[in-house]
């Protein structure tokens, strides 16, 4: 009997460090996410200036300039394309849960779903919108790992229960300054949809949040169902001033496309 | 007026010349406008035939499910209770389809295509089964899941053919990506432009796809004994549903898919029903035919009016030609109404002549491109609403367009003729060639 009782001391020494070790890792995972989500968010107003370039199979390459705006304080957002001028004055704004488009060639508002193509290229809403992967996903560590020079910490991230995204399951590598380097995005049925990957990341101090906030200065968006498609979007100028107060209305975006 | 007719005949064959190169133009357009009508009316019938097939019941009930304000499906919820009513209330059903519907990407290696994807349970689609012509592969492929079939320009589109895989990737209701392999089990000859967009998936395929359970649905497509019932019926049935609790949307004669963006502009949630006739949900189609026969008509009736001014002109010509004829007519006691009927006559039995030589050479004509099986190009699919031209001249078109003509221009013969049956006998007479 006492010799039982010992080896299951020994075992509980044994195996006491191991699952002290998991409950970190699932700790420092949360905390990894809500680093990443936090560094990203501005805390206040922003407004960057982006270009997007989208290559398709059999298609001329398409280029256009856009501005985004968004307000942390109301999750408010707003895309306004300036150019070229075939797209200028096409916009997206969001109100409460609904993501409007407005396109001035017909003068009409629709109603999009929040996770359709922007513009038709392969960027989606949430590619220029603040990220929130701790409020919609939970995060599961697959160790460490490499990518390219980079010693990166591999993150699966799947949806929370009644929460709506485009992807339900993510993958992301995250790097030592918990930048994201690249990020899977998979399908229902488990495929593979979309790759993107971070090779820059900016940052810059903020008034409002009174810290930095870091933005991608680039992403590279490939398509994986349809390999010949990417897109490029480039973050050229980020601002972290305060916006008009009523920047976030259809007149505002309307009068802009005149 | 045996006598009348007999001198307007042998007038005609002493006319030869002039009798053969008016009746030659009277009968081209007449076998023209035969060809024009069988062509409208194979268009017509194609499209009808092959979209109430491929996309339409006689009556659909169809609908929008809602889970939030902004976000619509074509989904029906409870489909088998709403089938089970329909059934009660249309006795006139000849038989009924449930149709799962999407709009999804077809993606392969090479190519890649937004379609319109259906689900259909194969077994319950005895319309499909009679309308399509399957290339490749058999329809029996569809009892099996995750199998698909497409029409050849989509197959080429897509560069596969039997046996390959094809990924459909789509949102779901609630807006997540999801995609299905789908195995390649039968290539349809094309039918026309509609077969640009349409495909066909087993219904658990795309309910899977979609995230959708098993009692949901796109649409009941039902079909009539008699088509010519859908309107009475379609008023019946909305009535009868309203009656039973079902909520419906207003009436709306449009295809579904054009219907999106009101029913996201509405701030209702939930299930609404939408029963649309076949005409409602073709009526994106239905106007090219309206506008190709009133152009068609419009070019008839230009081409009768330079015939009516063709024939008005000979008669002047026959009547000047024809004066001392008529003096001597008059002269023996020929009243004017017969001089009259004279020419009318002459005019009639040319025309009619002309008109039913020409009906028959159309019939011909129309027979031998029918039995060629002309292959119409994808570009002009557009228009035929067929891969192959068809011409269909009704008893009725042919006999319409016969007697129109031949009304025509007996009408224009009759100022002519009284105008010659005006001649003083004395002032005809006293003409001199």
């Amino acid at each position: 009997m006492t010799s039982r009782i010992l080896v299951f001391a020994v075992a509980v020494l044994l195996l006491a460090p191991v699952s002290a070790r998991a409950a970190l890792d699932a700790a420092q995972l949360k905390d990894i996410v809500h680093i990443i989500d936090e560094r990203q968010r501005a805390g206040g107003d922003y407004r960057s200036l982006v270009y997007i370039e989208q290559k398709e199979k059999d298609k001329p390459d398409i280029a256009s300039e856009a501005t985004v705006y968004r307000r942390s304080a109301d999750a408010k957002f707003m895309i306004l394309f300036t150019k070229p001028k075939d797209q200028q004055g096409k916009g997206y704004l969001r109100l409460d849960k609904n993501l409007w488009f407005f396109d001035p060639s017909v003068g009409k508002w629709e109603r999009r779903t929040e996770r359709e193509r922007i513009n038709g290229t392969d960027s989606r809403r949430n590619d220029f919108d603040e990220s929130r992967l701790g409020e919609e996903y939970d995060a599961k560590g697959e160790g460490e790992g490499q990518l390219g020079k980079f010693k990166v910490n591999l993150i699966t991230l799947t949806v929370k229960s009644g929460v709506d995204v485009a992807y339900p399951v993510v993958k992301l590598w995250v790097n030592e300054d918990k930048n994201i380097l690249k990020r899977q995005e998979f399908a229902l049925s488990g495929r593979l949809m979309r790759t993107l990957y971070y090779p820059k990341w900016n940052k810059q101090f903020s008034e409002s949040k009174k810290a930095e906030v870091w933005s991608p200065g680039e992403i590279r968006i490939y398509d994986e169902v349809e390999k010949a498609n990417s897109t490029i979007v480039v973050v050229k100028t980020v601002d972290l001033h305060s916006l008009e107060a009523n920047i976030f209305t259809k007149s505002w975006l309307e009068a802009k496309s005149r | 007026m045996l006598q009348i007719l007999l001198i307007a005949a042998r007038n005609l064959v002493q006319h030869a010349r002039r009798t053969l190169l008016l009746g030659f133009v009277i009968a081209a357009v007449t076998a023209f406008l035969v060809l024009l009508v069988g062509l409208f009316d194979g268009i017509e019938k194609s499209t009808i035939e092959s979209a109430t097939t491929l996309m339409s019941g006689h009556l659909n009930v169809g609908g929008f499910f809602k889970a939030s304000a902004g976000q619509s499906a074509p989904v029906l919820t409870h489909a088998h209770k709403l089938l089970e009513d329909v059934r009660k209330d249309v006795p006139e059903i000849d038989y009924v389809t449930e149709r799962v519907r999407g709009w999804a990407k077809l993606v392969t290696e090479t190519g890649s295509l937004q379609a319109g994807v259906a689900g259909i349970d194969i077994q319950n689609e005895p319309g499909l089964k009679r309308i399509l012509k399957i290339d490749q592969g058999s329809f029996d492929g569809l009892n099996e899941p995750h199998t698909v079939l497409m029409f050849q320009n989509q197959a080429e589109k897509l560069g596969v053919k039997l046996g390959d895989v094809v990924t459909i990737s789509a949102q779901t209701t609630r807006g997540v990506n999801n995609t299905a392999d789908v195995r390649v089990v039968a290539i349809a000859n094309d039918v026309g432009i509609l077969s640009a967009f349409n495909t066909f998936v087993p219904a658990q395929t795309l309910r899977e796809l979609y995230q959708e359970q098993d009692d949901t649905t796109g649409a009941l497509l039902v079909y009539l004994k008699n088509i010519d019932d859908a309107g009475p019926v379609s008023e019946r049935l909305r009535k009868t549903l309203a009656a039973q609790g079902y909520t419906l949307m207003d009436p709306d004669p449009r295809a579904f898919f054009f219907k999106f963006d009101s029913v996201n502009r509405e701030a209702w949630t939930g299930q609404k029903l939408d029963i649309t006739s076949w005409k409602d949900e073709l009526s994106f189609i239905l106007w090219l035919s309206t506008a190709m026969h009133a152009l068609g008509y419009l070019l008839v009736s230009v081409l009768i009016v330079v015939i009516a001014v063709g024939l008005m002109n000979t008669l002047w010509v026959a009547i000047r030609e024809r004066t001392r004829e008529i003096g001597t007519l008059r002269s023996i006691g020929m009243q004017r109404p017969r001089v009259m009927a004279m020419f009318v006559t002459e005019a009639f039995l040319l025309s009619f002549g002309a008109t039913v030589g020409g009906a028959l050479f159309g019939l011909l004509v129309a027979l031998f491109i029918n039995g060629r099986h002309v292959r119409i190009p994808f570009s002009m699919q557009a228009i035929t609403m067929s891969d192959h031209l068809t011409l269909l001249p009704s008893a009725t078109s042919v006999s319409t367009s016969v007697a129109i003509i031949v009304a025509c221009t007996t009408a224009v013969s009759l100022i002519p003729s009284f105008l010659a049956a005006r001649l003083k006998p004395v002032s005809a007479m006293s003409q001199v060639d």
